[in-house]
């Protein structure tokens, strides 16, 4: 479903994704683990639009038998109308935005009024609190109602594929479990899952195959059995003496 | 002083602070979004109110018509200025777009000048505008009472605008953070410019408003009121509309009352009544009546 194919970009100046190349395919669960720095965000980035890499494809192709697209020539937002959402680092959800609004704005390109409407009634009944807490603005929320905020904000889109960057940054033990189990729910429900998360141990449990990234380069890959019981990830990301 | 004497004070000051406000709506939105003061936009009230006296000069338009000329002047003013000088500086420092927007108002006015020469000419407004209606002891033109409808008016719109539509939502994502807006699918270069094209527009219309008032306009004339409207913005709390006609109507009333209320020795002191205002607010309450903590964009 997507495929980056020697990925190299700029960020700030260093060239801090060095040939990356990765497949995520169609209803799994994958992950991209790795240090603070190693090039998680940054990949991120550039799928979604973000950022311009300066050499390699990432190439999407949102139904099965549909041609592949080059995502490295499109603007941020013809890739999510193409299928890709993209629930960002430390949630960053829309402060002077009431907890609706924020819903709403995440199904902007879309002009099914009664399909919007159904979603938003499908995350309410999800995520109840969202809406008992509809007119809040959204950084009265807590960490907890903000992630479940920007998850509903990223679905909103009828994404094909979601991306998580560091959905367990700054949750308490008991949330981050509730919030893996969220994404596999979501799995279920047939998006793909694209996720970044220094959270390994957590991270490897829940993917079907996952990715290690150090210094901007792929070192290691493996189904999420596999990597956690692999040694040097366990003394590097699991805390194994 | 008499009752309708006050009146009459009152309602110049409704109508000075309606001016005031819907320029300040502009430095806020275009505040709002770019973090950058645009320093050109009093000039927009000059070409507002050019334009007007063109669209009355040429022919007999009705004036609903001549506002939409105006309004769509100042809109495209206001977008030329963003494409041409705000968007290449954005990511720059600020002060780099402060200066920049500086050149953009030097340029306007010698261009006015120019063009139009210095001297200044007379607003001539048709005379059922000039007609005066009776409210029991005051009589008030049908400009000034249009005046003061025509900015309420314009204001409720731009606030259910802002507040009610996905355009304006998307607009308020885009203020607070440019990437997550991005994400979102919003084209922010769109939300941008039409940030621009409705500030600009209001000021325009005030460009109008201060022609039919005074009856005189010339290629300087934006700027002064420009700088009022900038001092408005600041004391309701630069970023926010609400703030900003808050703002406006303040020192409209304030300035006009000081004015008619003081002894004429002290009426020539109103500009300068006008920036101490600012400099005392700023002392209590720094970002304003109703402004949020200030930030910058990271």
């Amino acid at each position: 479903m997507l495929d980056l194919e020697d990925v190299h970009i700029n960020r700030g100046g260093t060239h801090a994704v060095r040939g990356v190349s990765l497949t995520v395919g169609r209803g799994e669960i994958v992950s991209l683990i790795g240090a603070n720095g190693a090039g998680k965000t940054t990949t991120l980035a550039a799928i979604s639009g973000l950022l311009r890499p300066r050499k390699g494809k990432i190439l999407f192709r949102p139904q099965e038998n549909a041609p592949a697209i080059d995502l490295t020539t499109m603007k941020a937002e013809q890739i999510v109308a193409a299928g890709i959402s993209h629930c960002p680092e430390a949630r960053q959800i829309f402060g002077n935005l009431s907890v609706t609004e924020n819903l709403k704005i995440g199904a902007y390109l879309r002009n099914d009024a009664d399909g919007v409407a159904r979603d938003l009634a499908d995350i309410h009944a999800r995520f109840p609190i969202l809406h008992e807490r509809g007119s809040v603005p959204g950084d009265k929320l807590s960490g907890g109602e903000q992630m479940m905020l920007a998850i509903g904000r990223a679905l909103m889109s009828r994404p094909k594929l979601i991306l998580f960057d560091e959905p367990s940054l700054g949750l308490a033990p008991i949330l981050v479990e509730q919030i893996f189990e969220i994404l596999e729910t979501i799995r279920r429900d047939g998006v793909t899952v694209l996720l970044v998360e220094q959270n390994a141990s957590m991270a490897l449990e829940f993917s079907d195959r996952a990715y290690v990234i150090e210094a901007g380069e792929i070192t290691l890959a493996g189904t999420g059995k596999e990597l956690a019981s692999n040694s040097d990830v366990q003394r590097a990301y699991l805390g194994a003496a | 002083m008499t009752l309708p004497y006050l009146i009459d004070q009152l309602v110049n000051g409704l109508i000075l602070g309606s001016m005031y406000a819907l320029v300040a709506i502009g430095f806020s939105m275009i505040y709002g979004i770019v973090r950058l003061i645009n320093f050109a936009h009093g000039d927009i009230l000059t070409i507002g109110a050019f334009a007007g006296l063109a669209a009355f000069a040429s022919a007999d338009l009705p004036f609903p018509v001549v506002i939409l000329i105006v309004l769509v002047a100042g809109a495209v003013v206001g977008m030329v200025i963003e494409r041409t000088t705000f968007r290449p500086m954005r990511g720059s420092p600020q002060v780099t777009g402060f200066i920049a927007s500086l050149a953009v108002s030097i340029i306007l006015e010698n261009l006015a000048i120019m063009i139009l020469s210095a001297q200044p000419r007379t607003f001539r407004i048709p005379a059922y505008l000039n007609a005066l209606v009776d409210f029991g002891p005051v009589s008030i033109r049908v400009i000034d009472l249009m005046i003061v409808v025509l900015a309420i008016v314009l204001v409720i719109a731009l606030t259910s605008f802002v507040r009610f539509t996905k355009v304006g939502i998307a607009m308020r994502a885009t203020a607070e953070n440019y990437d997550v807006a991005r994400l979102m699918g919003i084209n922010i270069n769109r939300m941008i410019m039409l940030a621009f094209a409705i500030g600009s527009a209001l000021a325009a219309v005030a460009g109008l408003m201060w022609g039919s008032k005074y009856g005189q306009i010339s290629p300087l004339m934006g700027v002064l009121p420009g700088l009022k409207a900038f001092v408005a913005a600041v004391i309701g709390g630069v970023g926010s509309i609400s703030g900003a006609v808050l703002g406006g109507y303040i020192l409209g009333l304030a300035e006009v009352l000081f004015v008619g209320l003081l002894p004429p020795a002290l009426s020539g002191y109103r500009n300068a009544f006008v920036f101490g205002a600012l400099i005392l607010v700023l002392l209590v309450l720094p970002n304003g009546l109703l402004g949020r903590n200030t930030e910058t964009r990271a």
